[in-house]
């Protein structure tokens, strides 16, 4: 007998229940961590990147492209591994216009792993590259955005950033429609991330590509507008200038053109990136005396004043014990209100203001209450209008708001000094002025077009608003274009056509204050068949820094070219044809 | 032997489950071409040779073996030298039929089947300690010089091999559980006992901290290793403890699909927990205790001589047991010795089959055998007999 084999049964059991101990603790007691932690390890979550939408402008009333996708891809060099003299010789001489880092950095650091190289590489290159079969190269294929127009209507459409987000512009505004819903992939895997059919949490969510999306832009009308821009900019000093061209029947956008433009594939290397911001939406400025349009149209609708009512102008008004003149000199003494605005007179405008408020010596509150009303909720002047792309809803100071002068205030806001207004806002309005008084919310988007090609039309939405009656826009109509007459010699416009419109130059203001030698001139106009109502809208700005702009000179010589390119282009027939 | 073919069994079935995960996995990361089947037919066929070892192990007359215990204790440290002599000629890279890995030299291939040298060690110490411990108790010099020479010697050399220079501590650790469970079931007074465990206590520490391989496993059990090993070690963990009580059922592991190293040799235990969770678990651990204890069983019953070829196999089967198992649950360094029976590989369980049989076969001896065992009869003289009398 062997006594001695106790050894063993004590050292097996000792050693069993150490590890059946053991046991317990880790797969009872601490079952739930280690379920915590071998999700985080087993589930991959991955994204099925949507495809994001085109951008398409109309022609003929057809969609054409002007944003596509394309392939692209991306060099990643690993500079551990990549031998740096071989690969800049070769990777260097085939993407040279595509590099975003220089190589001296690229091969700074050869502890790093992954470096950038150049993005938005062509088939053909990335292919050349692949043949070389270089250690430490890698292409990663992704879409980049192409533009079959170049940089035509590019401050409208915006550009897409390297990380795929739309910035600025269509791009930017409507980036959720267009970029559309990623998918996800949640799955258990195994070592090498191959997913595995095991488990019950696998999700798969596939992805929502992005709209396309239709403009109302009217493609050949938006190149010819933007170079006719460009050829009047090149007999000025100025070198920006909008233009915004509207249907004012329905409020939507055919031409929203910006010069200077930018190459929106290389968006990086503007110098300047205020050429990024659309200045039709973007930015509230003074648009001066085409507000007069505005101030006009509510007496008359008001039944406080006729174009051929008359008033005493003694060249300027002191409101508020401040002195505020007319910058056209002349005209003193009893005129018309026609004539006001024919000279643009400041003192006619004051007057309106006036008589608003049922005075012609002062301004009642009733007098600011009621342009208020008119401006801010008829017109829509100092807010958002609605149009699909990011907007600046601009400032308007309220009938009873706590300012200095508040009198003054609203003097200088019937010519358009004193508050900030976006172009959109301000064509908008003009529109309903002329259109037979309705509002119409701006529109740029015309439908889209879906995966079969179909082309979809968003539904035309009516008139949000009554503005004025018909008789006062007809009465309006009828100013506008005698004021754009008397000033520009009868038949400088085309026989058959009914054009009117109104010129406006502000001071710029720099640093809170007016500046002596920088004004904006801006000029907005209507057209159309004589007798019949308008057909376009259009709204001209041109502005320099450190120059005087002037909107009679400057802005409304840029509006008869438009005027006239676009009667053409829209082959709008004159009278009796 | 009940116990024995179901551990072999449900070795098969993880092998079934996982196998085909395996495969792919190899697949996708070796390019390898491994039929989904491919694991599981090879471990089949290794069970089958199992059973034919377990067989011969049985059938076999002790007697044979004592005969050639010498011999085959001088032919398993020659085999281990000639592996270690290639293998030094070479730089420690696989050569012919030698074979490395992250130079470790353990194999020799044989044709399709791979050969572990070691394993020819444990075997041959099982039957060699026990003849060379009976010599000495007749001859009345056991527990002095005459005894500890060759004991050292032998020990000394088969731990050289295995530790040293094939760099495989589990093996060392299976040896040495074999010689010193022997030493002690000799009955040597308790403290030559005592310090002969104190001097292999110090050889293998010396031994670990010469080695930097073992080092860092060390480091790692400490926790502050951050390697290969302690990934190791985390995903086996990682698997017990996402198994919990029932474990996710076969086929559902995740841990095995590459995450886990080993899945199918070493680590096995560890899929088992995830895939049969505590209880099965539980199961299994409570029949290697079984078996072990049935072990002990026959080693407390028979004949000195028996009780310590028994001891033997006791001692080799429960060290891979206690030290594969305790390395998986992190109570120990890893060393990547495999568990009997189990893990996928055909060496590994045809010898262990082997000395299972042969355990099987002592114990049916207990108490029926009167002969002093130098009188009884070896397999030539068995079948000579038998010759004899099939002519008459």
């Amino acid at each position: 007998m062997q006594k001695r084999v106790w050894l063993f049964r004590a050292g097996f059991i000792l050693a069993m229940l150490l590890i059946a101990g053991r046991l317990f603790r880790i797969q009872i007691l601490q079952h739930d961590s280690w379920i915590a932690k071998a999700e985080e390890m087993h589930i991959v979550q991955s994204k099925i990147p949507a495809t994001r939408g085109e951008i398409y402008m109309l022609e003929n009333d057809e969609p054409v492209a002007v944003v596509l996708n394309q392939s692209s891809w991306t060099v990643v060099i690993d500079p551990q591994t990549a031998n740096p003299e071989k690969t800049e010789k070769i990777v260097g001489e085939l993407v040279k216009e595509q590099m975003v880092a220089k190589w001296s950095d690229i091969f700074a650091n050869r502890n790093l792993r992954y470096y950038v190289a150049a993005r938005n590489v062509t088939r053909d290159v990335a292919k050349k590259i692949r043949e070389e079969e270089l250690t430490g190269v890698y292409l990663i294929e992704g879409n980049s955005r192409v533009y079959p127009e170049g940089e035509t209507g590019s401050t409208m459409l915006g550009f897409v950033n390297a990380e795929g987000e739309g910035q600025y512009g269509i791009e930017g505004a409507l980036n959720e429609e267009l970029a559309g819903k990623d998918g996800l992939l949640k799955t258990v895997t195994d070592v090498n991330n191959v997913a595995l059919s095991i488990g019950d949490d696998n999700v798969r969510v596939p992805a929502e590509d992005g709209k396309n999306i239709v403009l109302t832009v009217d493609r050949g009308l938006e190149r010819k507008i933007e170079n006719g821009i460009r050829d009047y900019l090149k007999e000025k000093s100025a070198t920006h200038a909008s233009a915004l061209v509207m249907d004012p029947r329905t409020g939507r956008v055919l031409a929203m053109a910006t010069v200077p433009t930018y190459d929106a594939t290389n968006y990086a290397r503007v110098e300047d990136g205020s050429v990024y911001v659309n200045p039709v939406t973007e930015v509230a400025y003074e648009p001066a005396s085409i507000c007069k349009t505005f101030a006009f149209a509510a007496a008359i609708e008001e039944g406080k004043m006729t174009p051929e009512t008359t008033y005493y102008n003694p060249g300027y008004f002191t409101i508020d014990s401040q002195k505020i003149e007319n910058a056209y000199k002349g005209q003193l003494g009893e005129i018309t209100m026609q004539t006001a605005l024919n000279y643009s007179l400041n003192t006619g405008s004051m007057t309106a203001l006036m008589l608003l408020g049922g005075s012609t010596q002062e301004i009642t509150a009733k007098a600011r209450e009621t342009l208020y009303n008119y401006y801010y909720e008829r017109f829509g002047l100092g807010k958002y209008t609605g149009i699909e792309l990011y907007e600046s809803p601009g400032t308007l100071v309220g009938p009873h708001d706590e300012v200095y002068g508040l009198n003054a205030f609203y003097a200088n806001m019937t010519f358009g000094q004193n508050l900030q207004l976006s172009m959109i806002q301000v064509a908008a309005a003009f529109s309903s002025v002329v259109n037979g008084g309705n509002y119409y919310r701006p529109t740029i988007v015309a439908g889209e077009v879906t995966k079969d090609g179909e082309f979809v039309r968003s539904e035309q939405e009516g008139p949000v608003r009554r503005t004025i009656s018909e008789e006062t826009s007809a009465t309006m109509r009828r100013m506008l274009y005698g004021t754009r007459n008397s000033r520009r010699l009868y038949g400088i416009d085309k026989t058959g056509y009914y054009i009117g419109g109104k010129t406006g130059t502000a001071q710029t203001i720099i640093d809170g204050a007016y500046s002596f030698d920088e004004t904006v001139a801006s000029y907005i106009g209507y057209g159309g068949t004589e007798g019949e109502l308008p057909e376009y809208v259009i709204m001209v700005k041109i502005w320099e820094k450190g120059q005087k702009i002037e909107g009679e000179k400057d802005a409304m010589p840029l509006f008869d070219k438009l005027s006239n390119l676009t009667i053409d282009y829209l082959k709008i027939r004159p009278k009796g044809v | 032997m009940g116990l024995t073919f179901g551990l072999m069994a449900a070795g098969l079935i993880v092998i079934y489950a996982i196998g085909p995960q395996r495969a792919n996995f190899m697949n996708s990361l070796y390019g390898t071409d491994f039929s989904s089947n491919y694991f599981f037919l090879h471990q089949l066929v290794a069970v089958v040779v199992a059973v034919a070892a377990f067989a011969a192990g049985y059938v076999l007359p002790y007697a044979t073996y004592r005969k050639y215990a010498k011999i085959m204790m001088l032919g398993a440290i020659i085999l281990n030298a000639f592996l270690g002599l290639l293998a030094a000629m070479h730089g420690w890279q696989s050569w012919g039929i030698v074979k490395c890995e992250l130079g470790a030299c353990r194999w020799l291939n044989l044709g399709p089947l791979g050969f572990q040298p070691a394993e020819a060690l444990k075997l041959a110490l099982i039957f060699y300690l026990p003849s060379l411990v009976m010599k000495h108790k007749k001859e009345g010099t056991l527990g002095k010089k005459e005894f500890f020479i060759p004991y050292v010697i032998v020990m000394g050399l088969s731990l050289l091999f295995s530790v040293v220079l094939q760099k495989d501590m589990g093996t060392g650790v299976v040896i040495g559980a074999i010689g010193i469970a022997i030493l002690w079931m000799s009955g040597i007074e308790w403290w030559k006992f005592v310090g002969v465990l104190l001097l292999v206590l110090v050889g293998g520490i010396l031994m670990i901290i010469s080695s930097p391989h073992r080092m860092e496993r060390l480091m790692t059990y400490s926790g502050e290793g951050d390697s290969d090993a302690s990934y190791h070690i985390d995903n086996a963990m990682l698997a017990i403890g996402t198994g919990g009580m029932f474990g996710v059922g076969i086929g559902n592991s995740v841990q095995a699909t590459g995450y886990l190293p080993e899945s199918i040799n070493d680590s096995v235990f560890a899929v088992m927990g995830e895939t049969f969770g505590f209880v099965g678990l539980m199961v299994v651990l409570a029949a290697f205790m079984l078996l072990l204890f049935s072990l002990i069983k026959t080693a407390e019953n028979v004949e000195q001589e028996y009780a310590l070829v028994v001891t033997g196999v006791m001692a080799w089967i429960g060290a891979h047991v206690v030290v594969n198992v305790a390395a998986m649950v992190g109570l120990i360094p890893l060393t990547g010795i495999t568990l009997p029976l189990l893990s996928y590989g055909g060496t590994s369980m045809m010898f262990s089959a082997f000395a299972l049989g042969l355990a099987m076969q002592i114990s049916r001896l207990t108490g029926r055998e009167t002969e002093p065992i130098e009188r009884r009869q070896t397999w030539k003289e068995v079948s000579k007999r038998r010759m004899e009398r099939s002519r008459a």
